[in-house]
């Protein structure tokens, strides 16, 4: 028994040791120039991975990884742990926000404002583009691209054959829930197994009703979601459901079998962002479909054109000594010919030389033009605010619309979760 | 007669969800979607192609072979040297070690993989086959110690002295004596942790991230969450990693049977 | 035996221990070691003495786990060990052909992960096999989304659990069954008795001691549950399945709530440690232990 407990002694203890310096020493330039993601899917891969050839080829010293880690690990943990392992990142990507912000201030965000006014990444950007991406003047990321977090898309021929527009008011959404159900239509799918999905909508949606500013407080940590205010914008959600207007799995499927439904006409409308546009055209190209921003709320303080959406791009490691290259990498990413590739992989990059040339769908190019002259713009809990506060959220917000909670009990639950 | 149709009732239950999922994957997702019982029209393997080639499942299943195999032979080496020691031998700390390995036993996952999450982090092979290779052989060596000291508490000790007499050492009485008898044990051992090692999902789902590591399972998590609405891609995949098992069943049947038999009444 | 050197037997347990200390041992000290301590994996680590032993005591989702695991635990003592021991109580009767035995053993083999894919689809609610077939005999109401309903997603894991494992039970008892001596069960045929009370009366309570071993089995083995869960609803839906490990998971990959979750590992193994004692207890009360 001596001899196992000195050995467990001593290993713990070394094994503390090596816990205790976990910070590791300033790194040298190996000439590896590491990216970081999370996985954009085969399209936009193969951009990513021939421009690193690209690049390659034009710095026969320089070495480019691309690490494509799994979406979900990438925004809550898989970030961190490169971040604070060997080999960090020089590049990686994050969401505009308090993301960002938190990025700045452990360090890890390096003050690229240079590279944009004399650097290889001038000219490329409107100077307006940098707005979300500079933070008390100092521009910390590489604009990548903007997502309109959710809209209301619907079937055109559905909805006609059915006798009902697109609905421009709240009490006409719940009109048209009726009148889709009595024929047997769902109104509006959802997959939102994940919690995100319709998270994000309802978010939007009660954002309407409480003010952007009182979302962006209390999202931002200040002050309890149990009030009056956010009561009554839960209470909206609850006459969705009342309405069955949400396919009644919704909570059982995830957000691309809900897309499924859409595409397959058995329901009508589709709540979801942006990215729904190249996808549908691959997996239903018959498919005739527009969409609308959500509907005003009655009483809502909220401006009733506000868009949710967040911008997305590329942030320089401050704790790199390549910088120079990932500057020069982001710069090589978005020259014309590598943005038109981007456009064929059915994602719109902020560049400038993104208009110019080839055909993006219409649908795309009123998206970006409704986000970009949004009087409001929401940030997406998840990606704006801090994950744990947004997974409460979303856990209240799909147990209210899924007939599990009241609006009450609901936000009472958040409060409890968060400490509040 | 009434207990075959039982016996072939229930084998229709268990077996079903397979055949529909081998019928569907022949199919087109739309019909899938509209008619999932109506059979398919064609016998196209091409999806299950297509499976194999986008799915990366031949990368997988490489890397679940390598680990398997690499895992498997180290506990029955390590195992059958622990149990060697435990049973043939008096020593002190003898019966702290074997409790400590009884206690391997018993000790759910959940007691040590955080801090074996964050260990392997510090030592830097997380997104390594060795980050895998190392919890399975220590997590098969309880069970492995303790059937293989079964095996070689049977044996008479005349066996050893006779042995002892002949002029042999620990180390050739160990490997000329003692492992040909303990073989119908290291299969039984072998059978137990290959499956294990080849079916293991939460250790590989957190240690590794690197798509060309996956093994089988994690492997096809990944497929599945990024061809979600591709049905009939989904069930060629899932129809290409089970058929081969079905097949091994067959095949061994007879040593997997035994195997089993042979461990549980130990 | 005497060894011919005396250090020859720590040799040969050397390794084994060796990679066994580093792999289990040591982390399972340094979990009870975070779980006194607030850590998010690579920062600061603060010591907070029993905080998180009294928030997981506390934790509405943590309790509730584990009330979802013990329904599991009991679902799958019908579905695996009862099941199985009618398996095998059917096939003992009537040896069965290989393909009986393929068709019932086969999900064992499977990795959970297929058929934690395989059974969501069986259970889509829109061309699953389950809705779909309860659709084809007119049985429409009975349709429900079995995933997402909360009143039906841990019976329809559990299901999914039974249908796996129930063979390999059923392998276990097959095997005792055929160590049974003959001459006792055709002395009770002669006299007269029927399969079922053969069955009742002679079979079950010779292999008693097997049974007895199952249900431990499939005890421990529920409270580590995992890999079923979390493919198929990872706790949804609103957390009517989640279960100790899901949240555990959850808690330290994704929240990066290290000390928390070692702390709830800690409660964890305790109960199944404190499972495992008292079962041996009772067990080496009511018979005769075999020397290990």
């Amino acid at each position: 028994m001596k001899n196992a407990k000195r050995l467990v002694a001593l290993a713990t203890v070394a094994m503390l040791a090596i816990a205790g310096c976990g910070g590791s020493s300033t790194p040298e330039n190996d000439h590896v120039l590491r990216i970081a993601m999370g996985s954009p899917g085969e399209a936009q891969i193969r951009v990513w991975d021939d421009v690193a050839k690209q690049y390659m080829a034009a710095h026969s010293e320089t070495k480019v990884e691309i690490n494509y880690q799994q979406d979900d690990l990438y925004e809550t943990i898989g970030l961190q742990n490169l971040l604070n392992g060997k080999n960090a990142p020089d590049i990686y990507f994050e969401w505009t926000g308090a993301r960002l912000a938190q990025r700045v201030k452990d360090g890890f965000a390096a003050d690229i404002t240079d590279q944009f006014k004399t650097g290889p990444l001038a000219g490329i950007w409107d100077d307006a583009v940098l707005g979300p991406y500079t933070l008390d003047g100092k521009t910390r990321m590489v604009p990548y691209a903007a997502d309109v977090t959710n809209v209301l898309w619907y079937n055109k021929k559905l909805l006609a054959d059915n006798g009902v527009t697109p609905p421009a008011t709240w009490e006409e959404l719940l009109a048209t829930c009726d009148a889709l159900n009595a024929k047997g239509i769902i109104p509006i799918a959802s997959g939102n197994k994940d919690l995100w999905a319709a998270g994000n909508w309802l978010a939007h949606q009660t954002s309407r009703v409480v003010g952007e500013d009182a979302y962006a407080t209390v999202l931002g940590g200040t002050g309890k979601f149990s009030t009056p205010e956010w009561e009554k914008a839960f209470g909206y959600i609850k006459e969705l459901a009342d309405h069955k207007c949400v396919n009644e799995s919704a909570n059982a499927i995830d957000d691309n079998a809900g897309a499924q439904l859409f595409f397959q006409a058995k329901a009508a409308m589709h709540a979801i962002g942006s990215w729904l546009v190249s996808w549908a055209i691959d997996e239903a190209p018959d498919l005739d479909f527009d969409y609308v921003n959500i509907p005003p709320m009655p009483d809502g303080k909220g401006n009733a054109g506000s868009v949710i959406g967040v911008a997305t791009g590329y942030v320089i490691n401050a704790k790199s000594p390549k910088q120079k290259e990932a500057a020069e990498f982001m710069a090589l990413l978005n020259s014309p010919e590598n943005v038109q590739a981007f456009i064929a992989a059915e994602v719109t990059p902020l560049a400038k030389s993104a208009s110019a040339g080839a055909e993006i769908d219409a649908r795309t190019t009123e998206l970006n033009k409704m986000l970009n002259e949004a009087p409001a713009i929401v940030l997406p809990p998840d990606t704006g605010y801090d994950l744990k506060m947004a997974d409460a959220l979303y856990q209240g917000l799909a147990a209210v619309l899924g007939g599990q909670a009241t609006p009450a009990e609901a936000l009472a639950e958040i409060d409890r979760k968060l400490g509040r | 007669m009434l207990v075959s149709a039982a016996l072939g009732l229930l084998a229709l239950f268990f077996f079903f969800p397979m055949i529909w999922m081998v019928l569907s994957s022949f199919k087109t997702n739309a019909s899938i979607f509209s008619t999932p019982f109506a059979p398919p029209t064609s016998v196209d393997f091409a999806r299950w192609s297509e499976a194999w080639e986008v799915g990366n499942i031949g990368q997988y299943a490489i890397n679940s072979t390598i680990t398997t195999l690499v895992s498997v032979t180290a506990i029955l080496l390590l195992g059958a040297g622990a149990a060697f020691a435990f049973s043939r031998y008096r020593f002190r700390g003898r019966g702290a070690f074997m409790a400590l390995f009884a206690l391997g036993l018993l000790l759910p996952l959940q007691s040590y993989f955080i801090a074996q999450s964050t260990l392997f982090t510090q030592l830097d092979i997380t997104d390594t086959r060795l980050a895998l290779i190392i919890p399975y052989t220590a997590m098969g060596l309880p069970l492995a110690v303790y059937l293989l000291k079964v095996y070689l508490d049977a044996l008479p000790e005349e066996l050893f002295d006779a042995a002892r007499i002949d002029g042999a050492g620990d180390w050739r009485v160990f490997r000329e004596l003692a492992l040909p008898l303990l073989r119908p044990g290291l299969a039984t051992v072998a059978i137990f942790s290959a499956l294990s090692a080849w079916n293991e999902f939460l250790l590989a789902l957190l240690y590794i991230q690197d798509d060309a590591l996956k093994t089988i399972p994690t492997g096809l998590l990944a497929f599945s969450t990024r061809y979600v609405t591709d049905y009939s891609l989904l069930f060629a995949a899932l129809s290409i990693v089970t058929i081969p098992m079905i097949v091994i069943y067959v095949v061994f049947n007879r040593q997997i049977v035994e195997g089993i038999t042979a461990g549980s009444v130990k | 035996m005497k060894p011919t050197r005396a250090i020859s037997p720590y040799l040969f347990l050397a390794p084994a221990l060796a990679v066994f200390g580093l792999a289990v041992l040591l982390p399972m000290v340094l979990t009870i070691g975070y779980s006194f301590t607030e850590w998010n994996g690579f920062g600061a680590m603060t010591f907070v003495g029993l905080d998180n032993y009294a928030t997981a005591i506390g934790d509405p989702t943590f309790r509730d786990s584990f009330i979802h695991v013990v329904l599991y635990i009991v679902a799958t003592l019908f579905l695996e060990v009862l099941v199985g021991l009618g398996l095998a109580g059917l096939v003992h009767m009537r040896p069965g052909r290989l393909w009986f035995r393929v068709a019932i053993f086969t999900p064992v083999m499977l990795p959970m992960v297929v058929v934690a894919v395989l059974w969501s689809f069986v259970y889509n609610p829109d061309f699953g096999l389950v809705n779909a077939g309860l659709a084809a005999v007119g049985l429409e109401e009975l349709q429900r989304v079995w995933l997402g309903d909360t009143s039906t997603a841990l019976l329809a894991v559990s299901l999914v659990s039974g249908w796996v494992f129930a063979g390999f039970y059923m392998m276990i008892f097959y095997a005792a069954f055929r160590q049974i001596p003959s001459e006792a069960v055709e002395a009770a045929r002669l006299d007269g008795a029927g399969e079922w009370a053969l069955f009742s009366r002679i079979k079950v309570p010779m292999i008693r001691s097997v049974v007895w071993v199952t249900v431990l089995l499939c005890v421990t083995g529920g409270f580590q549950g995992f890999d079923l869960f979390f493919v198929l609803t990872n706790g949804g839906p609103y957390g009517a399945t989640e279960i100790p490990t899901t949240y555990l998971v959850k808690t330290v990959f994704r929240n990066g709530d290290v000390g928390y979750g070692s702390a709830m590992a800690v409660i964890l193994t305790a109960i199944v440690l404190g499972v495992g004692l008292v079962y041996a207890r009772i067990q080496a009360r009511g018979r005769r232990v075999d020397p290990a």
